[in-house]
């Protein structure tokens, strides 16, 4: 599964490159030819140069069905999208138009008032530098503690210690002191990413990755310095250190990311940990009863081909019947068990729900033909090396997500910052479709709403925009349902041809049942826009499928920006109204599709529509259906994310 | 003259020890580099390092790394050189842009992408290949219509460069 080339033409409809069978020896006729026909194509190459001016990497790509994409934007596209390929996060599944080297395409240098808009004002982020993972987020002693992969000296990966948030509500945060740096052997490559468990006693453990000197994976035993300190500032780590070491088969740089343990029915613990043998990613078990010395599970808690490395693992069970979520432990019948691991491969986090089988440690996925890591998504954007954990204090499973940029190194260094956390989310079982989560913003969210602006009704005609008169538009939580018109679903024809958000032509392209949605973070002219919408396919069985996609491709008029298309399937049930909820934070917008079922997150850089200039409206863009529109907008209040006062008192 | 034979074997035998070596380097070199977008390149540059004969597909990643540096402190060296003469407001804004984006890849990409691969987080390579890849196409499209790009050449060699150490890298997932 080697990584796309963005800038040749694809050679293959998944995009992989032909990997090399094994190396034949030449011979010496075939060496002459290969010098012949070497120097015949510098030749040519020259001659393209001298040239007229040609791109000198070509754009043009075939998408799935064979034939080149066409835009039917209203407005001519002169932008040609710079390609982030898979590495960075997003599917690589997108036409691309021809990107000629022309008088239009200059590229936009970013200023200060564009890239200090782009900070957020009510997701996590540290006041400056590189952060990634979520780490060991727990509730303790009144306090939502937050660690987090963090490079203090810059604003890119490296030099990684633990950085450390509280918060009453989970919104609201204030910044602690480092919490762990890469002061020891074990760990002086990288303090990286671990989980917390709470014993039941009330203790907590910390268990995190360390590499070493010598840059092998080991995992470490921390534990807080003085479990009365609420915030939890000082931690130590276990003198021991390392606490367990790859083993056997396992390559000393495949193994990370230990999780939260769990109780078997014999007392110890259990915990997992990804790796992967081959090309296949597995999650190792191993059980402990101190957390020190630990033993290791024949086998896997789960594998799967073909999915490479199984970083930041996660396991946690789900309630089937019940509104609540369920400490780590809890095993039983109402109980599903997640697998979730994020993929080395296409940096992406996939989940499965099945069955625990606790005597011998292993899983198996209700449905294997969407396997972890070959099935459904936590998110169609940008988010990875999600962690989720138990909320004792308001029985709630809560998930994390690492929200990195999709803008360019330059701009990052520039603005001297990189990456965000998701807001947190609920996680519950979807019992109405059994085989989703459902992943919907903490309720403490709502306690930023300001002023709201509602719409009733709005019928929106085939082929219009209707702007949403709310004032300032950088700052909003949008709840919106929409009603497609009935006859319109019946009378369209349906058709063979599949669908999917990152080939399609985007929001501008048109049929006869979508797309509709919202235009967010939209200037005035509409020259920037980023649209999250619906868009309904019928099969030539009548069948309706609905698609839920956010599209980047006019969100900027940067030029180094990400500009794909998210997006995917999401299942709409019988009488189910589609609806939607959206935050719009500054440089971040995650939106979520009936109620959670499916969500996108992107990150927006907008050089027009920002400050006072952005402005959120209503969409139909389908041939032959109205869509009629409800929806709440608040104004978002800002979290005041800051350094916890020396005074104690905030 | 009986004397000779053994010698003769002995050092043939030496001789012939060298081949598998060399041969199994460059064939490593030959199988990476066709997982790779610019087979040609990819081979040049990396068995211009001495190290190559010697490296796993990780140490390939790292002379990748090492040889994309080495072009982009070049082309920096050669933008600054122009826009120290450049009178052409547009010309000089572009130059600009494009010291900027350099700067992102000689200290920023390339640094990043060497940990990564020396530390087993090879998703940070890739990710920071294509950046650097971007970067340098991002700066030969800061050049319009007039002014043409004085540095086209050596943009296309960055940008292939950091292509092929992403497509290595990315063999390390």
């Amino acid at each position: 599964m080697a990584d796309t080339n963005p800038f040749l033409p694809k050679s293959s409809s998944d995009g992989s490159y032909p990997t090399g069978s094994q190396a034949t020896r030449r011979s010496p006729i075939k060496e002459q030819l290969t010098i012949f026909f070497g120097l015949l194509a510098v030749g040519l190459f020259a001659a393209l140069l001298i040239g007229k001016n040609g791109s000198y990497n070509a754009h043009v790509h075939e998408n799935k069905h064979g034939s080149l994409a066409t835009s039917t934007t209203k407005k001519p596209e002169t932008l040609g999208p710079v390609s982030r390929g898979p590495a960075a996060g997003v599917s690589e599944k997108s036409n691309r138009l021809s990107a000629k080297v022309d008088g239009n395409l200059l590229v936009y240098p970013w200023n200060n008032s564009m890239l200090s808009w782009q900070r957020t004002a009510f997701h996590f982020q540290p006041e400056k530098n590189w952060m990634n993972d979520p780490n060991g987020p727990l509730f303790y002693k009144g306090w939502y503690h937050f660690f987090y992969q963090y490079n203090p000296n810059a604003a890119v990966w490296g030099d990684i210690v633990w950085g450390h948030a509280v918060s009453r509500d989970m919104i609201h945060w204030l910044h602690l002191p480092l919490a762990m740096v890469a002061d020891q052997w074990y760990d002086v490559n990288g303090v990286w990413t671990g989980s917390a468990t709470i014993l039941p006693d009330g203790k907590v453990v910390m268990l995190y990755t360390g590499s070493t000197a010598e840059a092998v994976q080991v995992q470490n035993l921390a534990y807080p310095a003085n479990p009365n300190d609420p915030l939890l500032i000082n931690w130590v780590k276990y003198p021991g250190n390392p606490v367990l070491v790859p083993p056997p088969g396992i390559d000393k740089m495949d193994f990370r990311d230990p999780t939260t343990a769990w109780l078997t029915s014999e007392g110890k613990w259990r915990i997992t940990i990804g790796s992967k043998i081959n090309k296949t990613g597995i999650a190792l078990i191993y059980d402990t009863t101190d957390f020190i010395n630990y033993e290791r599970l024949d086998g896997a808690l789960h594998a799967v081909s073909g999915t490479g490395m199984w970083e930041c693992v996660d396991f946690f069970p789900v309630s089937k019947t019940e509104e609540n979520g369920l400490e780590t432990s809890v095993n039983g019948p109402g109980v599903k068990h997640v697998v979730k691991a994020s993929l080395d491969d296409d940096r992406h986090d996939y989940y499965a729900i099945g069955t625990y089988h606790e005597k011998n440690g292993t899983w198996i996925p209700d449905q294997p033909e969407i396997d972890v890591g070959i099935g459904i998504r936590y998110d169609y954007g940008i988010f990875y090396a999600a962690k989720t954990f138990y909320d004792q204090n308001k029985n709630r499973r809560v998930l994390w997500g690492w929200i990195g940029e999709s803008d360019s190194e330059a701009a990052d260094v520039q603005k001297g910052w990189a990456s965000l956390q998701s807001i947190p989310r609920t996680i519950l079982f979807d019992n109405k479709t059994g085989t989703h989560l459902l992943q919907w913003p903490v309720e403490e969210t709502e306690s930023l709403r300001l002023k709201s602006n509602e719409f009733n009704q709005v019928t929106l005609q085939a082929g219009t925009v209707v702007p949403l008169d709310v004032g300032s538009a950088t700052q909003l939580d949008i709840m919106a349902e929409f009603v497609i018109d009935k006859e319109a679903l019946e009378k369209a024809t349906g058709s063979n041809e599949t669908f999917s958000c990152g080939t399609s032509g985007g929001a501008a392209e048109r049929g006869a049942l979508g797309p509709f949605g919202l235009l967010a973070l939209a200037d005035e002219s509409l020259s920037e826009q980023t649209p999250v919408y619906f868009y309904i396919a019928k099969g030539s069985d009548g069948n309706l499928k609905t698609f839920f996609c956010n599209d980047q491709s006019r969100s900027s008029a940067a030029s180094d920006v990400n500009k794909l298309i998210y997006g995917s399937f999401v299942p709409v049930l019988e009488g189910e109204n589609l609806s939607l909820r959206m935050l719009v934070d500054h440089s971040i917008i995650e939106s979520f599709a009936q109620g959670g079922r499916t969500v996108i997150t992107s990150r927006v850089y907008p050089t027009k529509a920002i400050y006072g200039a952005a402005k959120v409206f209503l969409f139909n863009n389908a041939t032959e259906a109205s869509v009629t529109a409800s929806l709440k907008i608040w104004q978002m209040n800002s979290a005041f994310i800051r350094p916890y006062p020396n005074d104690g008192k905030f | 003259m009986a004397n000779m034979i053994p010698l003769v074997i002995l050092q043939a035998a030496i001789s012939f020890s060298f081949l598998p070596g060399s041969y199994s380097a460059s064939n490593l070199i030959e199988t990476t580099c066709k997982q790779t977008p610019f087979f040609d390149l990819c081979v040049s540059s990396l068995q211009s390092d001495p190290r190559s004969s010697n490296a796993d597909v990780a140490g390939l990643a790292h002379i990748a790394a090492d040889n994309v540096n080495v072009k982009a402190t070049a082309n920096l060296q050669q933008i600054t050189g122009l826009l120290g003469g450049a009178t052409d407001p547009e010309l000089q804004k572009a130059l600009q842009g494009c010291v900027d984006k350099y700067n992102a890849i000689i200290q920023a990409d390339i640094p990043v992408a060497i940990e990564a691969i020396l530390k087993g987080n090879p998703k940070f390579a890739v990710s920071r290949a294509t950046d650097a890849a971007n970067e340098a196409q991002s700066c030969e499209k800061g050049f319009a219509n007039p002014p043409k790009s004085p540095i086209s050449d050596s943009n296309k060699v960055v940008n292939q460069l950091s292509l092929v150490l992403q497509s290595i890298a990315s063999l390390l997932l």
